[in-house]
């Protein structure tokens, strides 16, 4: 399993506690970039991916033509002839009918829709420019268009937000007949508007967590499954993109700040749009290749996000020898007996009351 | 012998000390720049903090005016409040002192404090005064104060800058003319001072020695007076500044001995080397042990660094024998060990040079005096560490160690420095105008009362004006309970601390307080008492942790993702496990800090 990622890093506006590499202002050079990933993708010609995933910054400002562009040369050099799932991520207020018509017809198959919330105090208290109509509106759009599935990103703990408005938010999601939610903790990110002056009504960690305990209850309630710790999916629509990161598998990152995991070595080409579209794909920073017992622990911290599927032992010996995991089949055996993992007698998982204070424990995997 | 100068320099911290050494060193060719400054301050750490911890000696010729040749040993002494003793051995081995005054700051308490030092040595003094380049020098008032305050001759007193060389050349002559030359026949039986000793890896321990009677030379068999150990002399020599070896050393000289001591426990400042023929000569007087004041406990972060630690140790002792230290076992911080220092200072430099030199990362407990516990049995009990003091049931009474302090401060600061003196159960002995700006004030206090800052307060209360100087006067019997204090239910010894009564509930309730604020939150909640015997006085619960998490997908940006986590790790790596608890190191010197 491999995955394509292609990182669009154009905004219409910063959000306010964005620390994403997306530049507002600067759609002049959308077509210079969309060449820029064209040209980088030769780089990895001939290589075949199963996923395709288009993140950004806002991936829905390429607008059609660029889109088609996009899917259209890259698909020139590598083989997606085996793309299982084509992820676009796009904001409410520019997936429009003709965006989303291009993605269909560029093989795209999946969306992920930025709603945020559907509260309108929540959304322009960060800086969102769409209204909660508009991420419905898109939500119905992306149904009727046909895509296999349609995922919305959530965050908890956005100033002001309550469990009333959270709980209404979720209802509408699932009315609408959402297949996947991705809930993510807002953090207050150094150097962000929102870090620098943080509202007075921001949650504090507690209700945060209360609030993600109160979504889960519900999600879980209506059908889905908690797959990842910020990950919810009906069965049979877990996104399969990022699977493959917290499985340890190949991924390459197409575009400035896109990451990529090849041939054993993580790297990350530089944030930097104007050199990028200089020299595409030739400032990577970064570079690290684990030795292969720091290797297995990594891997192991990311599978132990995967809540179900956890942490198969013998696989991981398996992949990387059983002398070089011992010391790690060590910690976990003695987590396992604290209490802090769960083990059937194949697999290490995550104690489900564990999820959200899990770094503690990710931290002594490693 | 008639043409070798003993002196030393006594000062008050920053008058000028090493600035003048640096000077005469130059005037005499020894050194011939200035690039390195401040040859006698060699420790970086000394320099940092402005004192001469401790003592070295520097050979230098001089040519006088008149055309006679000298031999000049200057002999460097420590410039403070901790180390009296040390100072009064180096004292010794003078015939005279030059006593610097800083023209725009005048006498302050160390000027009186070394001075008086001085004249019990029966040194020739000549008051200098210095720093007579700045536009606030006050130099009719400096005269006035001399003659005051130490009955020292004014008229005598010669002015100069140790800064721009004004008036040093004339301090030359002066030292030779006004100085007396040292006295004792090379005929007679070998007798000599050790006043400071170092540990050198090639020649082990190196000890400075003034020679007053017979001589010295390689191959000689010595004697240690008050060990009577014998050993044999592998070297002798000078520092001119740097070690230089030289076939022998006389009555009168100034230098060094290296002989087969490998152990700086060997020998002690103050003690004398004398001949094993001639057992009978007599000792140097006023020599004695250095003797630890306070006392503080030291925990590797990691148990597995004790034996490193241990290594540390032995090898710090050898540069510094006035560092006592022994294994200590504590519940919370498991093996580590009880150091002694001769002061506060002593110990907070210890303390920083043992993290640098030896890369220890250290855990430091909170500081303490010697308490004499009578028991009702009567037997008499000398603790150093509040974790071992009996149960309150079998106490009779406690009583602690008293320093006399002299405390100089401006009349305009008098009032703060009295609050904050009796806020320490300070009592005030005498009050006395020194002129019409300065008071002394004599306090007598508890030692422990001023192992916690007291120095810093004194300090920041006068605006850096106060001067304080301190000799030990006692045990006083005092109304003192041991606080314990409990985390989860886990009494931490090292947190336990010795307090008057009184404020026995204030200070538990601070410290509970600021833990409360120290501790991180954990998955669990986490009670936190003090506790005086079985009876709890404070109580706060650090609520769980709920949310620790990354919940941010990052693009498949993994690497940051643990790199996060890496730091976490290392974070925790810092804290003490005390049970189930983690607990920064910090919590440790947290009431030392409450005090500050």
């Amino acid at each position: 399993m491999r995955g394509l990622y292609v990182h669009v890093p154009f905004c219409a506006r910063k959000c306010s506690y964005c620390d994403f590499y997306s530049l507002p202002a600067r759609l002049d050079l959308l077509e210079a970039y969309v060449q820029a990933v064209v040209h980088e993708s030769h780089r990895y010609g001939g290589l075949s991916f199963q996923t395709l995933y288009l993140g950004g910054g806002t991936p829905s400002l390429l607008g059609p033509g660029h889109l088609r562009e996009l899917v259209g040369g890259i698909g020139k050099s590598v083989d997606l002839s085996e793309l299982i799932e084509s992820t676009i991520e796009v904001n409410p207020e520019s997936a429009t009918g003709a965006l989303l018509e291009a993605a269909r017809e560029a093989g795209i198959n999946r969306v992920s829709i930025g709603v945020q919330s559907l509260s309108d105090y929540e959304l322009q208290g960060v800086g969102r420019i769409h209204t909660a109509a508009q991420a419905v509106e898109a939500i119905i759009l992306a149904s009727r268009l046909g895509f296999k599935s349609v995922s919305a990103d959530l965050i908890i703990g956005l100033p002001g937000q309550t469990w009333s408005a959270l709980h209404r938010t979720l209802g509408t999601l699932v009315g609408a007949g959402i297949e996947h939610v991705s809930l993510y903790c807002l953090s207050l990110e150094k150097g962000t508007p929102l870090e620098k002056s943080p509202p007075l009504d921001l949650p504090s960690d507690d209700t945060q967590a209360q609030l993600f305990e109160q979504a889960r209850s519900f999600l879980l309630g209506h059908g889905f499954i908690h797959y990842e710790i910020s990950n919810f999916a009906l069965k049979g629509y877990e996104c399969l993109h990022n699977l493959n990161y917290w499985r340890g598998g190949e991924y390459v990152g197409l575009g400035p700040a896109a990451a990529s995991h090849l041939y054993g070595r993580r790297f990350r080409n530089r944030a930097d749009l104007d050199a990028y579209i200089d020299r595409p794909g030739y400032l990577t920073e970064d570079v690290e290749e684990l030795d292969v017992r720091d290797k297995a622990s990594e891997e192991a911290m990311l599978r132990l996000r995967l809540l179900v599927e956890g942490l198969d032992a013998g696989e991981l010996a398996a992949k990387f020898g059983r002398d070089n995991i011992e010391p790690l089949a060590d910690r976990l055996e003695r987590m396992a007996h604290d209490g802090l993992l769960v083990f059937d007698g194949l697999r290490y998982r995550l104690a489900p009351s564990r999820v959200l204070t899990s770094n503690p424990i990710f931290a002594e995997v490693l | 012998m008639d043409n070798i100068r003993n002196f030393c320099i006594i000062a008050h911290i920053d008058h000028g000390k090493s600035t003048l050494a640096d000077r005469i060193l130059e005037l005499t060719g020894v050194l011939h720049t200035t690039a390195n400054a401040q040859v006698l301050d060699s420790m970086a750490l000394e320099r940092e903090r402005g004192i001469t911890i401790k003592a070295k000696s520097v050979r230098m010729p001089y040519q006088s005016r008149s055309g006679q040749s000298y031999i000049l040993n200057l002999i460097d002494t420590p410039g403070h409040v901790d180390f009296n003793y040390e100072v009064s051995r180096s004292l010794k081995a003078c015939e005279g002192a030059l006593l610097l005054v800083d023209a725009a700051q005048g006498v302050e308490a160390q000027t009186i404090a070394n001075a008086y030092l001085a004249i019990d040595a029966g040194l020739e003094i000549i008051p200098v005064i210095n720093k007579i380049d700045l536009p606030n020098a006050m130099i009719d008032e400096c005269r006035l104060q001399l003659e005051d305050m130490l009955g020292l001759p004014a008229k005598d007193a010669l002015l100069i800058s140790a800064k721009d060389g004004t008036g040093v050349p004339n301090l030359l002559e002066a030292i030779v003319s006004r100085l007396p030359s040292p006295r004792g026949g090379v005929d007679e039986p070998l007798r000599c001072l050790i006043f400071d000793s170092y540990y050198d890896s090639y020649r082990g321990v190196i000890a400075h020695i003034r020679l007053f009677s017979g001589s010295l030379r390689r191959g000689d068999r010595i004697m240690i007076k008050s060990t009577s150990k014998v050993c044999e002399v592998d070297e002798v020599g000078y520092f001119l500044p740097q070690i230089t070896p030289s076939d022998k050393l006389m009555a009168g000289e100034v230098g060094y001995v290296a002989a087969t001591i490998r152990k700086a426990g060997d020998i002690h400042v103050g003690d004398c080397i004398i001949s094993p023929d001639r057992p009978e000569t007599a000792a140097i007087p006023g020599f004695r042990r250095s003797q630890p004041m306070v006392f503080c406990g030291i925990y590797p972060i990691n148990s597995s660094d004790y034996s490193k630690l241990a290594a540390a140790l032995e090898k710090f002792q050898l540069n510094d024998s006035s560092i006592v230290y022994e294994k200590e076992s504590s519940a919370a911080l498991g093996h580590g060990y009880r150091l002694g220092f001769l002061g506060m200072l002593h110990m907070e430099i210890t303390l920083e040079r043992l993290k640098r030199e030896y890369g220890q990362e250290l855990i430091s407990t909170m500081p303490s005096v010697i308490y004499k516990v009578v028991t009702t049995r009567g037997e008499t009990l000398m603790i150093d560490n509040p974790s071992r003091f009996p149960t309150a049931a079998y106490i009779d009474h406690i009583e602690e160690p008293i320093i006399r302090a002299r405390i100089i401060v401006p009349n305009a600061f008098v009032g703060p420095c009295m609050e904050l003196s009796e806020s320490r159960r300070g009592t005030l002995v005498s009050m006395e105008h020194l002129d019409t700006r300065r008071a002394l004030l004599t306090y007598d206090f508890p030692l422990a009362e001023t192992v916690t800052g007291y120095y810093d307060k004194l300090k920041s209360v006068s605006r850096g004006y106060a001067s304080m100087d301190y000799d030990l006067a006692g045990y006083r019997s005092s109304d003192l309970v041991k606080v314990d204090v409990l985390v989860k239910e886990n009494q931490v010894d090292a947190l336990s601390f010795i307090t008057v009564r009184d404020s026995a509930i204030p200070k538990g309730r601070a410290l509970i307080h600021k833990l409360r604020k120290l501790i991180p939150r954990h998955l669990f909640e986490i009670p936190l008492q003090a506790a005086i015997g079985g009876k709890v006085i404070a109580r706060e619960n650090i609520v769980p942790l709920r949310k620790d998490v990354l919940s941010k997908c990052y693009g498949g940006d993994i690497t940051r993702k643990r790199k996060l986590l890496e730091k976490q790790k290392e974070g925790k790596k810092r804290m003490k496990m005390v049970g189930s608890v983690e607990v920064p190191q910090e919590a440790f010197m947290l009431l030392l800090k409450m005090e500050e």
